[in-house]
């Protein structure tokens, strides 16, 4: 009883905080500066009572200034057959403070959350979507949510995104003294607070008077600089299954010896059919590609989120039966069919996502990924293996889970690997072109292009695709108004991983007769966009992943044009990259020669001009122009 | 054709066939195929036989709806049987596997729903020459609680490889008896032969319709004796029968409308129940029951009339107005202004004109019928017109479906002239629809006439006006001043663009980081609020786009909103472009050329018109002195342009593009 004291005197507290008054003269100028909505108050209380029973109470109001703001002032609640809303309430108030009108759980829509194609998924979702078109407008709410597990601790994110302000935000923590936690900081100034209250610990986080801040270009992952605490209990509950975990490594041991180790059992038949399969090959190397090759033609990928909160793989039995499953059951499947011929492999979880996030090496915790990937050690050469795709060469990772620390659930524990890196100097983008130049202005011939590393995947998706849609979408590649495509061949080394694509185009009018003169950018197909200029940035110029292009294309003239042109040469190199071009006559044929190279890094703000001068400089020398006289 | 679709009336022809074939015998024709029986056609089915860039493809598809008794509850249902044999050739086409079949739910007290039963599902891989079969468990049927008013059950098919074929079949058992059940002929992959056999009992009157652009391969109207027994009664049937064969996959392509209104699919709608006691209960209706109805309707016309809320209010509006059309306008300001609008779109008021008033926000009907009551008011003459709005569909013309309509607005009638009403917008001038209610046709419905149909059109002319005035230095840079000045629905997109911002600062600052090469140095906004006047923007810019070589500097003069991109890029279109508006752009740029510079070049002057006065696009360079003046209109007279003009339209945006490559070319004097 003395637990249900204490929320009381908690919720005291909140009711007293509520006759604030929401008039936005009350916000401070400078958190009006640039926001597209402002977090006047968030209080968020975590009390652990045992590990079945952790409740989430939240008490937010929050000032939306425009439409873009919009989002910040909805309310979208998750729930599953483990998270229950228990009571939610709302009011909104105008921008005098005056209220306009209220809200309860009868307002919220519920829908299940799932988007895409998923046979079997939990999660549901209440939500509330003010309809005002009046602005400004506040929108204060409390909710409270009972978690049956504490696996996974609701964080704090006070800060929810870009061009939002903060003026108050407070994060509450509460469990038994002697429960031990572990906690993980991230970008938070201030300092914590313990209280005990009642026999209970309380840990206190909180900020004031965080200013809006704009989204910029090439900016970082912004886990690099928004505030964020995470809270881990060591003992925890999920699903009925009780464990204890401190770091990665145990994460990693309990995962495997709870949710892996026994569902990789196949039948006979299908033992048998890869013994016959690998037969002949003599490294493992050659075996595993075969198997990943079969493996790719038997199986698909769908949405089952079923088992232990959707943490456990389908049985390597089902997955051979129906031909389908989600990352999990694939890689577990593909798993047992390496395990039939004694090539060890590692069910790894990773954060996917083109940006680069990695699990945090100094704080374990189940959350923080979201995918899971294969990787075979293979002596030393490690092979990573996306399973969910059912085209990807042998050992190929694209930009959704490249470069990062990932988990690998092994038998012995768990333990961080980094998957590998594109470097630009092997993210090639490689086109010859053999064209001519008609008097009329039009332009016909071959280009062939070749893609691999980072690049491998631009263009690879063409080959699924049928005949139209490779038009439809090679239309909207090669962005030139009325280019045709006369045929189209493409090829796939996968042991290379590289993609080679092979086109006849015609583009007719292209280039601008005028006055006897011809004109036309030779530069067609590959076409730099110039950056936008940002004022005053405040955040660091974080370029992901680096590329080179190289463009040779010749020039055919036809035989109404005089070839003479004046040459143009150009050369940059600095920090950010490399950028050459030539433009000039040889054997009667215009010569266009590009060949750029971007370099991946972080650089300081300041930086960003230099960067943006030299992209528009790159995409203003990209649409230079070629003039030819026409015989008379 | 016109319209966007076309709509065939089968009922009255349905009935006299009926009749006929009460005194001829009873023919079957086996209209659904045997589950699992696969043909050799089947197995050697190419798909170059109908497109070859389909990924997978019906190869059969049969439906079947027809009444049962339930004799528990006394109620009538719909069992519908849906059977599906579908090709895929490759890994793209599995998608096709993945089935989802919606189940509805009333969502209220009595909670009646649709239930689906015998989910029978299988593929079929030929392995070496044989035959092999994978029937889908039971178990792996999942349901989704979708919403309240929705449940999705879902299932994906086993052991896919390239060319299996797959095949499923369920029952529907359904209590919604009014729209039985709409059958598609098209859908993402096409379709070799569909289908679809409609039992109605003999008491039962469905008006049948047929939308989308494609004609029945054959349609039959038969008698189905005692297909039905009521308390012990047998009862006959009309056993209709509709076939569509090789039928392309519908695809969607830009400047549509709703797919429904493309769709081929035929549709019924319940019109009339004659019970066994003799009486008879009408469903769909004459528009002369409608108008009765919605006009008595105490959130329809009875919030029309409700005069009294504004009695007090109205005469302190229009005191300074001396016409009925000052007086309108008057009142549409102040209701935009005095209520909210909550977003939701509806064509009956939620609450009441007296409460929406009191609180300051309604939904569409509410806003509408306000200003509707404060417009008699002013005893100005003033009706209701319902509409679809464009992702809605069209309404169906033939006969009144009320489901089809979600919107009203107000049409005020000031001597020759009238003019309709949305005010849920703040942003629109009198006069104006925003453009997601300019769909076909709406219904006017007045309190003492009857209802008639009028034209959904952009009332004011959508038109925007670039001009710069400015000089071009010695190294190439052009500084001066754009003005802009936007009309009708492009001022609307402009403001509510405007409004996404804090403040018009904000605003340029992100327009002038989006333009590269061009620096906005002072700007001015005008009439943002004022949505009566055209919204004037004014740029003081500098722009870096020349270069300069060996005293000659070239710049493209077409700067401000190029054509770069054809909008129409297909090689064939099968329906309508609909841009919702006319347009009309005017870009002229004036240039004061620096001294000693002589033009050496300049882009070819060029008229080109779109056939049956469709559009026209004018391009004209002058020199005057040392101003040099580039002209250009380009003009789209019509809203919709048929799938025959697409060519033309094409066409005309490619030499467009062309005329814009041009560049101007002025050197130094020596």
């Amino acid at each position: 009883m003395k637990r249900f004291h204490f929320i009381w005197a908690l919720l005291l507290i909140i009711n007293a905080a509520k006759a604030q008054n929401y008039t936005i003269e009350n916000i401070p100028a400078s958190l009006k500066n640039r926001a597209h909505a402002v977090i006047r108050d968030d209080k968020t209380i975590i009390d652990m009572r045992s590990p079945e029973n952790v409740l989430l109470s939240v008490d937010k109001a929050v000032t939306v200034f425009n439409k873009n703001g919009d989002k910040h002032g909805q309310l979208v609640l998750f729930y599953d057959k483990n998270t229950a809303i228990r009571s939610v309430k709302g009011e909104i108030y105008d921008e005098f403070g005056k209220q306009v009108s209220k809200f309860s759980l009868s307002n919220f829509k519920d829908e299940s959350a799932i988007n895409d194609f998923s046979l079997f998924e939990d999660s549901r979702v209440k939500y509330y979507i003010p309809q005002i078109n009046t602005y400004p407008y506040t929108i204060v709410y409390h909710y409270e949510i009972r978690n049956k597990q504490n696996l996974i601790i609701p964080e704090w994110r006070p800060v929810p995104g870009f061009d939002v302000s903060v003026e108050k935000s407070s994060y509450q923590f509460i469990s038994n003294p002697t429960d031990e936690i572990r906690i993980n900081t991230k970008n938070y100034k201030g300092t914590k607070e313990e209280l005990n209250v009642d026999k209970q610990k309380a840990i206190l986080w909180k900020i004031e008077n965080i200013n809006a801040l704009k989204h910029e270009p090439y900016a970082p992952n912004p886990d690099i600089y928004f505030p964020s605490i995470k809270v881990a209990p060591v003992n925890f509950s999920y699903y009925n299954f009780k464990g204890t975990y401190t770091d990665w490594q145990g994460l990693g041991k309990l995962s495997y010896d709870y949710l892996l180790k026994d569902r990789r059992a196949l039948p006979l038949e299908t033992v048998w059919l890869i013994e016959e399969l690998v037969k002949g090959e003599t490294t493992d190397r050659a075996k595993a590609k075969k198997i990943y090759e079969h493996f790719q033609k038997k199986t698909r990928y769908i949405s089952v989120q079923i088992g232990i909160g959707g943490f456990q793989p389908i049985k390597a039995t089902e997955v051979d039966k129906l031909g389908y499953g989600d990352c999990k059951a694939l890689v577990n499947y593909m798993q047992a069919l390496l395990e039939v011929v004694g090539i060890e492999s590692y069910y790894c979880v990773v954060a996917a996502g083109d940006e680069k996030t990695d699990l945090m090496p100094s704080f374990a915790s189940m959350e923080q990924g979201n995918h899971v990937i294969l990787c075979l050690p293979l002596n030393g050469e490690p092979t990573w293996l996306e399973c969910t795709s059912q085209d990807a060469p042998f050992g190929y990772l694209g930009s959704f889970t490249d470069d990062r620390w990932v988990l690998a659930c092994t038998k012995e524990g768990g333990k961080l690997m980094k998957t590998p890196k594109f470097e630009a100097a092997k993210s090639v983008q490689l086109r010859t072109g053999e064209l001519s130049l008609s008097k009329n202005g039009a332009i016909s011939g071959k280009i062939e292009t070749k893609f691999t590393g980072s690049q491998f995947d631009n263009h690879y998706f063409l080959l699924k695709k049928s005949p139209t849609e490779r038009e439809k979408q090679l239309k909207y590649l090669y962005d030139i108004n009325n280019i045709e495509f006369a045929s189209m061949a493409f090829d796939v080394d996968t042991e290379q991983a590289q993609f080679t694509e092979q086109l006849a185009v015609e583009v007719g009018n292209y280039a601008a007769i005028n006055n006897g003169k011809i004109v036309f950018t030779p530069n067609l197909f590959n076409v730099k966009r110039s950056v936008p200029a940002v004022r005053n940035r405040v955040l660091a110029l974080d370029l992901k992943r680096g590329y080179v292009d190289v463009d040779s294309i010749s020039f055919k003239l036809d035989d109404g044009i005089i070839p003479v042109i004046v040459p143009k040469e150009v050369k940059i190199d600095n920090k950010f990259g490399q950028y050459e071009l030539a433009i000039k006559m040889k054997e009667g044929k215009l010569m266009y020669y590009r060949k750029l190279e971007m370099k991946d890094g972080q650089f300081k703000p300041e930086e960003y001009e230099a960067f943006e001068n030299f992209v528009n400089e790159v995409a203003n020398n990209d649409r230079i122009r070629a003039t030819l006289l026409l015989k008379q | 054709m016109d319209g966007l679709y076309c709509i065939i009336k089968l009922s009255a022809m349905l009935r006299i066939f009926i009749f006929a074939l009460l005194l001829s015998p009873i023919v079957t024709i086996a209209q659904d195929f045997t589950f699992g029986q696969l043909s050799n056609n089947d197995r050697i089915f190419d798909r170059k036989q109908l497109d070859s860039n389909a990924n997978a493809v019906y190869l059969n598809e049969a439906g079947s709806t027809r009444f049962s008794y339930d004799s528990e509850t006394g109620h009538m249902r719909l069992i519908h049987q849906y059977h599906a044999r579908i090709k895929l050739f490759n890994k793209e086409g599995f998608d096709a596997a993945n089935i989802v079949v919606p189940l509805y739910k009333s969502g209220t007290g009595n909670n009646e729903q649709e239930t689906i039963s015998d989910i029978k599902a299988t593929t079929f891989n030929y392995q070496n020459g044989r035959l092999e079969e994978t029937a889908m468990s039971e178990k792996a049927v999942f349901r989704e609680e979708k919403s309240k008013y929705l449940t999705l059950a879902k299932f994906t098919l086993p052991n896919l490889k390239d060319n299996s074929i797959i095949e499923y079949s369920y029952m529907i058992e359904t209590p919604f008896l009014f729209n039985f059940k709409t059958w598609n002929f098209q859908s993402d992959i096409p379709k070799v032969n569909s289908t679809y056999v409609a039992y109605i009992p003999a008491n039962y009157r469905y008006n049948v319709s047929l939308r989308g652009f494609y004609k029945l391969t054959d349609t039959k109207a038969e008698l189905s004796r005692e297909c039905l027994r009521i308390a012990g009664k047998e009862m006959d049937c009309s056993k209709l029968t509709y076939n569509m064969k090789n039928m392309p996959a519908f695809i969607e392509e830009d400047y549509m409308t709703a797919p429904t209104n493309y769709k081929s699919a035929v549709y019924f709608e319940l019109e009339e129940v004659f019970y066994l006691n003799g009486s008879s209960q009408k469903y769909t209706k004459t528009w002369r029951d409608v108008d009765y109805e919605l006009t008595s309707n105490r959130d329809f016309g009875g919030q029309m009339k409700r005069k009294d809320v504004f009695k007090s209010i109205v005469p302190s509006l229009t005191t300074n107005a001396t016409t009925d059309l000052d007086k309108a306008k008057a009142i549409f300001e102040y209701i935009k202004k005095q209520i909210r609008w909550n977003n939701y779109y509806g064509k009956y008021s939620e609450t009441s004109v007296k409460e929406v008033i009191d609180r300051r926000s309604g939904n569409v009907a509410d806003i509408n019928f306000a200003l509707i009551s404060a417009l008699s008011a002013a005893d100005l003459d003033v009706e209701a017109v319902i509409l679809s709005t464009r992702e809605n569909g069209t309404p169906n013309k033939l006969y009144p479906i009320m489901s089809d309509f979600n919107y009203v607005v107000a049409k005020v009638n000031i001597g020759e002239n009238s003019y309709l009403l949305d005010a849920s917008e703040p942003l629109l001038p009198f006069g104006l629809l925003p453009l997601r209610c300019i769909n076909d046709q709406g219904r006017v419905i007045n309190l003492k006439k009857p209802s008639y149909w009028i034209d959904l059109k952009a009332a004011k002319k959508s038109a925007t006006t670039h001009s710069l005035i400015g000089k071009m230095t010695e190294d190439g840079k052009i500084i001066g001043t754009v003005t802009s000045i936007a009309l009708g629905l492009n001022a609307l997109n402009i403001r509510k663009d405007i409004k996404k911002y804090t403040s018009v600062d904000e605003y340029v600052e992100k327009l002038d980081e989006r333009l590269t090469n061009i620096k906005i140095k002072n700007f001015k906004i005008k009439n943002v609020d004022s949505v009566e006047n055209a919204l004037i923007e004014e740029y003081e810019v500098e722009l870096t786009i020349a270069s300069n070589e060996n005293n000659a500097t070239h710049f493209n003069p077409f700067f401000i909103n190029p054509v770069r991109k054809n909008p129409f890029k297909l090689s064939e279109r099968n329906y309508p472009v609909d841009l919702g508006a006319a347009n009309e752009e005017r870009i002229s740029i004036n240039l004061v050329l620096p001294e000693n510079y002589v033009l050496k070049e300049q882009p070819k002057d060029l008229s080109i018109a779109l056939p049956n006065q469709g559009g026209r696009y004018i391009l004209q360079t002058t020199l005057v002195d040392k101003n040099l003046m580039v002209n250009q209109q380009l003009l789209l007279s019509k809203a919709i342009y048929t799938s025959e003009e697409y060519h033309y339209l094409k066409e005309f945006y490619n030499r467009v593009i062309q005329a814009q490559k041009a560049d101007v070319l002025i050197s130094k004097n020596n």
